[in-house]
């Protein structure tokens, strides 16, 4: 009796459990019909991939304020870094109509199935930080300019350690993610030309964001390890590694400083700390998604879309002079 | 009351070592000794490469702290797979536990306190699973991976899906502070090791829990209550993650949803290993530190020659393959 009692009071649980999440959590609509509307007629499919990173679940609850603002019908697709799950729901709200698709920090590389539908359904894709150059899959795509993040931190970098020339410097990326890719790839080129040697003689990949600290703990607390005094600096791509970076350093006793990019709030009181931890860049979403919502709004009055499909906006370079003025991205409301 | 059994399957430590091989037999040698001697040929090879730094005290101690908290993860997972199951949520469960720690002394509780519910997390989600297995009647891989699921769900709501940092000095001098030049972390893996493994090889519920992972049936048969066994073993786990996950965090000095979770892979990978070296091909303790062993010397020796990351991962694969291939080799022979 038990056996066959458990099971079912099992199911039973979940799907009341699941029932009373659905009821706290739904904030999705419908969608019919492509072009333009007003108020609850416009229906926009948002989604994004990276709703488990803190800037990823700050647009979320971003775009629902304002779809809520403007009287949108949203229905808003959280996709976990799961491409295999979120894309075809994306693909079924496109199929029931939509006005708009907004796609938020998913690498275009990773959405052709979405964009396919998309351009079969005649519904532009507004987007933020999903490429880093012009791509004729998005209506608009604004993102940040990763020329102006790796020119900004690596002259931290150098005030900090005396130039560039002739240091060691190590370069930590990770692949997957084009922004960090690019910028990666950008500061190799830049700090090749200042005269400094690369640890390691190319970029030091991390494989996982999720374990992107505890990697580059691992690769740096190594590195120190086999050249005791070889490392003057480590550029990293973003804020996460950096941090683990700047503790390899901090418990090697090094004099190594770091720089990351994203400006989270635990770099941002590193960088006031005064340690190893110099620079990293703050990107202005908020105004990106201003911007990408100010022009859904132009195509939903008047159908227009934007002249420029592609912008990259400037960022700005966090370090101990500026450091207390800034909001961190993962404190962003 | 306590049922006294003979166990239809001795402790696999017992037969470590006690059929030599044939003499001059080499090939037989390897074959019987192939995880232990790769874990000693890795020594002597990245030894070999950079002698001035890879045996040095900074470098053994860099690699015993980077392998602290797998270790100890590895430990719970090879409780589970000895009653003959595994867990799938014990990376989640640690991140979760180091959160909930992270997140209650952010809010002011003490940190003694904060530690105590952070384990106590760890030791509700092992007893769940363990209900879920022993007495609802479901599968480990689909318990653990609906677990995992939640609990990772639950780590996201509590660190908001940020990453919870400014953690109190005393807590993160439990995974950062080092007594004789040691790390705190390194201490707590090898005492739960020893632990852990005379649970294993000395007691009732050691050989209960062996001979559960064994032959189900012939347990029950034998008088043993073998859904109290892996729920008990279920539970340790739990309990052994949270404390993986709140050393982490003060490893780390912060706490997120998905902090360490590599860890669960590698601690598969690591119990598999560990179950070539005994004859018996059973989960042992001993084993699964070789099999760590093997894992952060691997990642310390290639990191320290300077080779990518994209190629350390498919070393490591290729050296799991071999491992178990020559076990199972080993198994055809016998």
């Amino acid at each position: 009796m038990h056996r066959r009692r458990g099971p079912a009071a099992v199911l039973a649980t979940l799907a009341a459990v699941t029932l009373t999440l659905a009821g706290c959590g739904s904030d999705s609509g419908g969608g019919s019909g492509g072009g333009g509307g007003k108020g609850d007629d416009f229906k926009v499919v948002a989604f994004t991939s990276g709703n488990q990173t803190p800037i990823g679940a700050w647009w979320v609850k971003a775009v629902t304020a304002k779809a809520k603002e403007n009287g949108w019908d949203l229905k808003m697709i959280q996709g976990d870094f799961d491409f295999q799950k979120m894309n075809p729901q994306v693909e079924s709200a496109i199929g029931q109509g939509a006005d708009v698709i907004l796609d938020g920090y998913t690498d275009v590389a990773s959405i052709g199935s979405i964009v396919t539908a998309a351009k079969d359904a005649d519904i532009p894709i507004f987007a933020m930080d999903s490429a880093t150059k012009a791509s004729d899959a998005f209506a608009l795509n604004i993102t940040t300019d990763q020329q102006g993040i790796v020119d900004g931190t690596l002259k931290v970098l150098g005030d900090s350690i005396g130039g560039l020339q002739g240091k060691n410097v190590m370069v930590i990326g990770h692949d997957p993610h084009p922004g960090i890719r690019l910028r990666a790839d950008l500061a190799l080129k830049d700090l090749k030309a200042a005269g400094a040697t690369i640890a390691g003689g190319d970029v030091q990949k991390v494989k996982s964001p999720a374990t992107g600290r505890t990697e580059a703990l691992a690769l740096v607390s190594d590195y120190l390890t086999a050249h005791p005094d070889g490392l003057d600096a480590v550029w990293v791509g973003w804020d996460d590694a950096a941090l683990g970076a700047s503790q390899a350093i901090t418990e090697a006793g090094a004099k190594a400083k770091v720089t990351g990019s994203d400006a989270t709030s635990e770099a941002v009181a590193q960088i006031q700390a005064g340690g190893a931890f110099v620079a990293t860049a703050n990107q202005p979403w908020p105004e990106v998604l201003d911007s990408v919502i100010d022009a859904v709004k132009k195509f939903q009055d008047n159908g227009d879309l934007p002249k420029k499909n592609y912008e990259a906006v400037d960022t700005t370079i966090v370090d101990a002079k500026n450091a207390s003025t800034i909001t961190p991205s993962d404190k962003l409301q | 009351m306590s049922t006294t059994i003979k166990a239809p399957t001795p402790a696999p430590d017992e037969t470590v070592g006690r059929r030599r091989p044939t003499r001059g037999s080499i090939g037989k040698f390897l074959v019987q000794g192939g995880t232990t001697i790769a874990l000693i040929a890795l020594i002597v090879f990245f030894f070999a490469m950079r002698p001035d730094v890879f045996l040095t005290f900074t470098n053994v101690r860099n690699i015993l702290f980077q392998i602290s908290i797998l270790a100890i993860i590895s430990g719970a997972q090879t409780l589970v797979m000895v009653v003959g199951d595994f867990d799938l949520s014990l990376a989640a469960t640690a991140a979760l536990a180091g959160s909930v720690a992270a997140s209650l002394m952010l809010k002011g509780t003490p940190t003694w306190l904060a530690i105590v519910i952070a384990l106590a997390v760890g030791l509700a989600i092992g007893l769940a699973n363990g209900l879920l297995v022993a007495y609802v009647g479901l599968t480990a891989f689909v318990a653990t991976l609906a677990t995992m699921t939640s609990v990772t769900g639950t780590a996201y709501l509590v660190t908001s899906g940020t990453t919870l940092f400014d953690l109190p000095s005393g807590f993160n001098s439990l995974g950062q502070g080092r007594l004789l030049n040691i790390p705190g972390p390194v201490y707590v893996a090898i005492v739960l090791g020893v632990l852990l493994w005379a649970l294993l090889r000395f007691t009732t519920t050691g050989r209960k829990w062996y001979a559960i992972g064994g032959n189900v049936e012939v347990s029950r048969l034998s008088g043993v209550n073998v859904s109290r066994g892996r729920l008990l073993a279920f539970t340790a786990a739990g309990l052994i993650a949270a404390i993986a996950g709140t050393l982490l965090a003060a490893r780390l000095g912060s706490a997120s949803a998905v902090q360490g979770s590599d860890n669960l892979l590698f601690s598969v990978a690591a119990v598999f290993l560990g179950m070539t070296v005994v004859r018996s091909g059973q989960a042992n303790l001993v084993g699964t530190m070789v099999g760590v062993g093997i894992i952060g010397v691997m990642s310390n020796g290639l990191n320290i020659l300077g080779v990518n990351s994209y190629v350390q991962q498919v070393v490591t694969g290729l050296i799991i393959i071999a491992a178990v291939t020559l076990s199972s080799v080993r198994m055809r022979a016998r």
